[in-house]
């Protein structure tokens, strides 16, 4: 029986952040009171706010519970230092957790994703059957199995979910 | 082959998009212009390139190689070194 929960997550926010020329990722991360990560990492600070680098001088900022004003006070915030861009509607967010949630990525994805590689707080931009997805890895859940999400571009994401249901389904 | 990405890591080349030689220098000038444009070294040896990595980090950089045996010498972000 394989261990494996699959959600699809709604309410949450996302949005692009993008560097403006010379703006450090330091100042950035002032600005948002969490740090924005210089290397490809899931980093969560205080008021449910994570950065997820996804390049360098680019992060994604995610919540997981989206106001109406969430997206504009993000730009209030980084005024002069970085463009913003929401795309909470742009793309669509599946959680995998439990034993097999490894097994399934590894099937997918051509990076490593033993534990010592990707820990708790790794995240990595890449692609499963073809579709762009950024991968990162939350803290374990209470019983220590591993808890990833996944972002995936809207409009591929009935392809990836096919891959999905298919990978899941050979564990 | 793998490329070692200066943000992303080892990743497979099919995620990036190869545009070529790193070490051209667009001249000043019409003249030389066809040359830039078109005339290639065909280097057996350690040369360096410019890579897109499209499906990761979206950056440009420029990737040291063996043309002969595909090893990896290094690799840079584009705008820190040659182009
Ligand atoms: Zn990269």
């Amino acid at each position: 029986m394989a261990d494996l929960l699959v959600e699809q997550l709604s309410g949450f926010g996302l949005a692009t952040i993008m560097a403006r020329k010379g703006v450090s990722g330091m100042a950035i991360g002032m600005a948002l009171g969490v740090e924005a990560p210089a290397q490809p990492a899931f980093c969560r600070g205080e008021n449910n706010l994570a950065l997820i680098g996804t390049g360098a001088g680019s992060w994604f900022a995610h919540t997981d519970m989206v106001s109406p004003a969430w997206h504009t006070a993000l730009r209030d915030r980084l005024a002069e230092l970085a463009s913003v861009s929401d795309q909470s509607d742009g793309y669509m967010l599946i959680r995998l957790s439990g034993e097999d949630a490894r097994t399934v990525l590894q099937r997918g994805a051509a990076i490593d994703f033993h534990p010592e590689v990707f820990a708790p707080g790794a995240a990595a931009t890449t692609v499963i059957a073809h579709i762009g997805v950024v991968i990162w890895r939350r803290d374990d859940d209470a019983r220590g199995r591993p808890k990833y999400e996944i972002a995936t571009f809207r409009s591929y994401f009935d392809s990836f979910r096919r891959w999905l249901d298919h990978t899941a389904a050979a564990l | 082959m793998r490329i070692d990405c200066p943000y992303c890591g080892e990743r497979d080349a099919q995620e990036f998009v190869y545009r070529g030689d790193a070490s051209l220098m667009r001249p000043e000038s019409e003249d030389g212009m066809a040359d830039y444009v078109y005339l290639r070294d065909n280097l057996a040896g350690p040369m360096t390139e410019h890579w897109y990595h499209a499906q990761g980090c979206r950056t440009w950089i420029a990737v040291t190689r063996d043309t002969t045996t595909h090893a990896m010498l290094g690799a840079i972000f584009a705008r820190d070194g040659v182009r």
